[in-house]
């Protein structure tokens, strides 16, 4: 008997020793900068930084599902695969695909390969354009890329791509404006001002809620964001034509240009050419951009004609 | 009186695990009749060839050279083992199976039908003394019980020859004399019998005729008085022959 | 053929008496259930995922069927020593080793056929839609594919001493194959002679079990029906090999000393 309370007695002071080494250091711990912003995040806490491997596979997964299957491996020709389709698809990434995407496969090398072909995916499409059943009554089943973009940006939240498509197809093909926007909101969280994100946010509040205001207000911080992206850099020498980073042109004349766009809607002609002349600068193609500054000035000039002619 | 059991200048050899041998000789031209009715006892210490001869009486071991052949048959020939029963020295059967299974399964080997399968269980079943354990399974028996259920499926297909390797080894008295009640009544039915045993009492009693062997050699055949004269017990005149020096 | 069956029989009661089968069975259903109350953006017909997931688990949930319960056959016969009094009746040694192929290969079916039911369950009560053929010819060329893997691993039973390290062998050449079968010649290409032929050899010596296994991926992403004429030549090129393979077996078993 005495042995069995000395036993107990142990354990407690073993389990009250324990406890208090747990409350000492979870507050050290919640200390660290670096681990209370990680320490939310499951994948990041189990697997450090080879989570990042995994979401590039989640990336592609979701691509694959996009085809239906229909996909290379590393053993086929990947050349038309290099920038996965339903990112390529959203316009927010530029294709660097070459080749034949339609048969990666090439002929079959033998009677082997040409008789086990029946057997896998083997024809190209996409989820979005009726999938191998070329059923477009169908086509939300786009959906079914979802759940591998989701553990994508889980493992790998400052990959903001994968927000970027989330959001894409949550708002023009499933028509869930609603769950875009938590999307972009959950990709600002880990990747705070990002200006592709602001962009695509300002998007939703223009063109599914038409709160301007909203708009306005985001696509704002989204140009703030991206001049203090590079602090030593200056906004004429990022804008260059031979600048070979062309996302940050890209991005800069979107903002631009939506701004612009925004302005025109409500009738500030003179605030969208602004805008536009500042997009000028970055387009790859400034000739059309002052065509539509050019069709803006006539606007304003035909106003201004209008109010001088109204009171007599 | 036909021969049913029959070898014919029988060789078997092993590859030996021993240094400087290449081969061991388990069986040295051994030749061997039992005729139909016969109780026949097989004797020799350890390792002297018993359950290698069984071995390729069944089918177990190919032999070096020699024949053997059971009623007629090449014992290569799965139909020449129709009619006989085989009990293993060592009883071990599938766990997963009740006693009724097991027999059932056997009984559909030897090609029984339906009707004369449930009643060769029955009666088997009962003669062993299994009846009331029939649905159990079999990993839930004791070992004298395993024993048992192995004497009840070597005598399913009411076989002409039972072959049993040491039928009494690891038995009480109460099993060894039940066995000895069974190889007694198959003797009275016409029944031939053809076992190895180590006790050599039981061998004095119950059989007609004996074969000793040592180190794969035929030593002696022949019936117990012939191979007891000049000996007063059987276990002597063994020792005598297997060439034993006190 | 009686005493084929009679032997097959005792397999599949020995694998119903078993638990194998039902831990693999529960894990799987919870492992889906489970995956399945996953939530992605309140869209209740995304179950592409979980017909993935679930297809995953039945592959390899029947090679563990497969590949064990037939590395265990004759080994733990010998080892029991049930052996013994079975090869003492009239039956030969090929209709032994025909009747543990058959009933394991039954086995595998009554599996699949779980599972596969599991599966259409799973799948139906999001899309709503039961493609039973499509299943059907998915889960016929996958049975008759393990009728292969059950061939090999009682002839791995046969040749390897143990059945564990029968096993691993079997699981190794069966997943290489299932993975790189379809590209053993491209590897062939960049290698010099004779390992180039020894590998064009190789590739076209195999099963090509992968034809099986890549079947998963029309059943998930709904791929139509494949013409039947490519199915049975299929299952006439798997019965091919599960006759090699058999045939083998008898021959290793015809003279092996069982005692």
């Amino acid at each position: 008997m005495n042995s069995a309370i000395k036993l107990w007695c142990w354990l407690i002071a073993l389990f009250l020793f324990c406890f208090n080494l747990c409350t000492h250091l979870q507050s050290q711990f919640q200390a660290i900068e670096y681990a209370r912003h990680q320490s939310d995040n499951f994948f990041n806490l189990l697997l450090g930084d080879s989570s990042r491997i995994f979401a590039n596979s989640s990336y592609v997964e979701a691509d694959v599902y996009y085809h239906s299957g229909y996909y290379p491996t590393i053993f086929d020709n990947n050349q038309a695969f290099e920038t996965p389709h339903m990112a390529e698809d959203t316009g927010a990434v530029a294709s660097r695909n070459s080749g034949e995407e339609t048969g990666f496969m090439g002929p079959p090398r033998d009677w082997l390969d040409a008789f086990g072909r029946h057997f896998i995916p083997n024809r190209h499409t996409h989820l979005d354009e009726g999938g191998p059943s070329d059923d477009l009554s169908g086509n939300s089943k786009v959906a079914e890329i979802l759940p591998w973009l989701k553990l994508s940006s889980k493992l790998d939240p400052e990959n903001i791509q994968t927000y970027l498509v989330m959001s894409y197809w949550l708002r023009n093909n499933l028509n869930q404006p609603q769950q875009a926007e938590q999307v972009l909101h959950e990709g600002l969280r880990y990747n705070p001002g990002n200006p592709q994100l602001l962009y695509e946010l300002g998007r939703i509040y223009f063109e599914n809620y038409t709160n301007t205001d909203r708009a306005r207000t985001i696509w704002e911080a989204g140009l703030r964001s991206w001049a203090q992206e590079q602090p030593g850099v200056s906004q004429s020498e990022r804008l260059k034509p031979d600048n070979q980073n062309f996302d940050d042109r890209f991005i800069f004349e979107q903002l631009q240009t939506h701004l612009a766009q925004l302005e025109g809607s409500l009738g500030n002609l003179q605030a969208a050419i602004d805008h536009l002349k500042q997009a000028k600068l970055a387009s790859p193609s400034p000739a059309e951009i002052q065509k539509q500054i050019d069709e803006l000035q006539q606007g304003i000039n035909i106003l201004k004609n209008s109010k001088r002619a109204s009171p007599e | 009186m036909s021969v049913i059991l029959k070898t014919e200048k029988l060789r078997v050899e092993f590859k030996s695990r021993e240094l400087g041998q290449m081969t061991k000789v388990a069986l040295n031209g051994l030749d061997l009749e039992v005729s139909t009715g016969e109780v026949f006892g097989f004797l020799g210490p350890n390792g002297a060839g018993k359950t290698t001869t069984m071995n390729v009486l069944l089918g177990f071991v190919q032999p070096t050279s020699g024949a053997a052949s059971l009623f007629g048959i090449d014992v290569r020939q799965p139909i020449a083992r129709q009619r006989i029963g085989y009990l293993p020295e060592l009883t071990y059967y599938y766990k997963f199976l009740t006693a009724e299974e097991l027999l059932r399964f056997y009984a559909q080997i030897f090609g029984l039908p339906r009707t004369e399968a449930d009643k060769r269980i029955e009666e088997t079943l009962k003669l062993v003394e299994l009846d009331s354990a029939r649905k159990r399974l079999i990993k839930t028996y004791s070992k004298g019980m395993q024993q048992r259920v192995g004497l009840a499926q070597a005598l399913i297909n009411n076989p002409d020859l039972l072959i049993l390797d040491e039928p009494t080894s690891g038995l009480d008295p109460l099993g060894r004399m039940k066995v000895r009640s069974i190889i007694e009544r198959l003797k009275n039915e016409g029944k031939t019998v053809f076992f190895s045993s180590h006790e050599l009492g039981e061998v004095e009693t119950v059989c007609d005729r004996v074969a000793i062997i040592s180190n794969g050699d035929l030593k002696a055949i022949g019936r117990v008085p012939e191979i007891m004269q000049n000996y007063p017990t059987l276990e002597k005149a063994f020792l005598n022959i297997i060439g034993y020096k006190e | 053929m009686r005493n084929i069956f009679a032997i097959a029989r005792i397999v599949v009661l020995e694998m119903y008496r078993r638990k194998e089968f039902y831990v693999l069975f529960i894990l799987t259903v919870i492992i889906c259930l489970i995956m399945g109350t996953l939530n992605f953006f309140n869209d209740k017909q995304v179950v592409r995922y979980l017909k993935e997931l679930c297809m995953l688990m039945i592959w390899v949930s029947s090679l563990i069927i497969a590949i064990t319960m037939t590395a265990r056959q004759i080994p733990a016969e010998r080892e029991q020593r049930t052996l013994l009094p079975l090869l003492a009746k009239p039956l030969s040694r090929a209709q032994l080793i025909f009747g543990k192929f058959l009933g394991c290969w039954i086995v595998c079916g009554l599996t699949l056929i779980c599972f596969y039911a599991f599966f259409g369950v799973l799948s139906a009560s999001r899309e709503h839609t039961w493609p039973l053929l499509n299943y059907f010819q998915a889960a016929l060329l996958h049975w008759i594919a393990l009728g292969v893997v059950v061939a090999i691993s009682l002839l791995g039973s046969l040749v390897f001493a143990a059945p564990s390290s029968n096993s691993t062998i079997c699981f190794a050449v069966v997943v290489t194959i299932m993975c790189l079968g379809r590209y053993l010649d491209q590897f062939a290409v960049n290698l010099h002679e004779p390992m180039r032929s020894i590998v064009y050899a190789i590739y076209f010596a195999i099963p090509h079990l992968e034809w099986s296994f890549g079947m998963r991926n029309l059943i998930i992403h709904d791929w139509p029906l494949i013409d039947w004429a490519f199915i049975a030549l299929a299952a006439l090129y798997f019965l091919a090999y599960m006759s090699v393979f058999l045939v083998a077996a008898c021959l290793v078993f015809r003279r092996k000393s069982v005692n």
